[in-house]
């Protein structure tokens, strides 16, 4: 069956020679070989608005000083003044997630390989040069967004990782359409679904292998692709070095790093990670009324309308009787945002945003807004995106117990002065 | 000239030629010390496997059966293989040292 081929326990994994893993606790001091060093161990503190929502600023290799959510497996969450930078998020600010601590910390990039089978004419063993010479490399820009971001603002409450909105990045990624792997593969006819596996383990191997599927024709379209480099740079480490699952609009769950095992299947995928973790609401709005399970779910796919202000934070000083451009990024699920309006007031007034460059409908679209604040003190500043077809923002949050898909229109509280 | 070339056709195709290494920093998070009797049960049965941070960050009203259904969800199915016994005391400790059970804070003026 193909589903048993995907188990990889993670002591098969450790026998590969291009791997050296990280996992339970005290695995990772064993060796002695050079290797990239974090820049500093801690440096510094940050705390999120909501209770415990204290934080660690730590840097990894490859990363500079990011939110610390947990250090096994390594999450790290990007401090939000990032996204007023570019938009493009640098790599070594990119946000991290992981599932398995027993995640890759040495590929050799001579000798890893991706195996393609499952339900497949001819089953392949692709090197990195293989995969480079396979089709002319294309590239996108993409956001890639946690499907629990945001969620340590629910209220009430929904346990999981506590994030801001830091869990998401915008990035060129550079790679081959994974419709070009399975041609050359060749998908038997009555084929399902597509699974892929990374490098990252269980720490025990009794758990359920972080596997993720998407029906084949999503897998086929053309734009799902397999990528080494974003930013024009090897994708780090943490970031799924050395081969990456773009799946521009889905949740960053499906982007599964350190790709090494996708297979053809003749039904669809029941893993853990499909049929019981990553399943949203069955119903227009993903949401249930809060504290309440919902009645029917399915796997969280396209990501829904978001859009922030990145200029001015919360408790931000701005003068009084002077015009202030306000700027943020907006981003939806791949229709393209096309309407961005702004607020100074609370939300009883809106004007139209003013729209940035357009770097592809996946993308982080910057905006812009220009107001004068009247008079000194509070003004409340919200900002809302619409889609080419027509998907906005709730004014009020919507709620779901596992925490996730978080997009209601986004308030910042500013002191004119 | 033509090494560069050659570099830059090489760049093209061929793949990185040396190893990612990385190390990770050392892990610093630990439990908060406790008289109750979970307190050593969670330090070897949840740090085999993952850092304190999954469960100092959960929000503090995180009711026991909260805690308690973690608990279990890590032996199934997620493969721990601590003792059906053990889960009782930790999910006590648990809820009493991060979650809904934690005794009130003590007030900012008695500490003063």
């Amino acid at each position: 069956m193909a589903t048993k081929a995907l188990v990889l326990t993670a002591e098969a994994l450790r026998r590969r020679s291009f791997l050296r893993q990280a996992g339970t606790l005290g695995a990772a001091a064993a060796f002695g070989s050079p290797a990239l060093e974090a820049l500093a161990a801690e440096t510094g503190r940050i705390t999120l608005p909501f209770e415990n929502g204290e934080r660690e600023l730590v840097a990894y290799p490859q990363k500079r000083p990011l939110i610390l959510l947990t250090a096994r497996p390594p999450q790290l969450e990007t401090p939000f003044s990032v996204f007023n930078e570019s938009a493009i998020t640098p790599n070594d600010a990119f946000f991290v997630r992981y599932h398995w601590s027993g995640i890759p910390t040495s590929i050799d990039p001579q000798t890893y390989r991706l195996r393609v089978g499952g339900n497949v004419n001819t089953p392949l063993e692709l090197s990195l040069s293989d995969l480079r010479q396979m089709a002319d490399a294309t590239e996108l820009v993409a956001v890639v967004q946690c499907s629990g971001n945001s969620r340590g603002h629910f209220e009430p409450r929904a346990n999981g990782g506590q994030l801001s909105n830091g869990a998401m990045g915008n990035a060129r990624w550079t790679g081959v359409p994974l419709r070009k792997v399975l041609e050359k593969a060749g998908v038997k006819a009555g084929s399902v679904q597509v699974a892929f596996n990374g490098l990252d383990t269980p720490p025990l191997g009794d758990g359920p292998d972080f596997v993720k599927a998407l029906n084949l024709d999503h897998a086929l379209d053309g734009e799902v692709m397999l990528a080494w480099q974003m930013n024009g740079a090897d994708l780090p480490m943490l970031n799924g070095y050395p081969l990456r699952l773009i799946v521009p609009g889905y949740y960053g769950t499906y982007w599964v790093k350190h790709l090494s095992d996708i297979t053809v299947t003749d039904k669809v995928f029941d893993g853990f990670w499909m049929s019981t973790a990553y399943r949203i609401p069955d119903n227009q709005c993903a949401c249930t009324e809060p504290g309440k399970a919902p009645t029917k779910t399915v796997p969280i796919n396209r990501m829904n309308v978001r859009s922030f202000i990145t200029s001015l934070a919360n408790g931000a000083h701005v003068k009084s009787g002077q015009q202030t451009v306000v700027r943020g990024i907006a981003f939806d699920g791949g229709y393209g945002v096309n309407e961005v309006a702004f607020s100074a007031d609370g939300g009883k007034t809106w004007q139209a945003a003013q729209l940035g460059k357009d770097l592809g409908k996946y993308s982080f679209r910057e905006w812009s807004a220009a107001f004068t604040p009247k008079q000194k003190g509070s003004h409340e500043l919200l900002v809302r995106a619409v889609n080419r077809i027509g998907q906005g923002q709730p004014a009020s949050a919507l709620w779901n117990p596992p925490g996730y898909m978080r997009n209601v229109v986004e308030s910042t509280r500013i002191v004119a002065v | 000239m033509m090494i560069r070339s050659l570099l830059a056709a090489g760049l093209l195709t061929a793949a990185p030629a040396f190893a990612l290494d990385i190390n990770l920093p050392s892990e610093t998070a630990l439990f908060k010390p406790s008289t109750l009797p979970g307190y050593a049960l969670v330090q070897n049965n949840c740090m085999l496997c993952h850092s304190v941070h999954y469960i100092q960050s959960q929000p503090p009203a995180s009711p026991r059966a909260y805690w308690e259904a973690t608990v279990k969800k890590m032996k199934k199915p997620f493969g721990a293989t601590f003792a059906d016994a053990d889960i009782p005391d930790m999910v006590d400790y648990l809820v009493k040292t991060y979650g809904a059970e934690r005794p009130v804070a003590t007030k900012p003026a008695a500490t003063k």
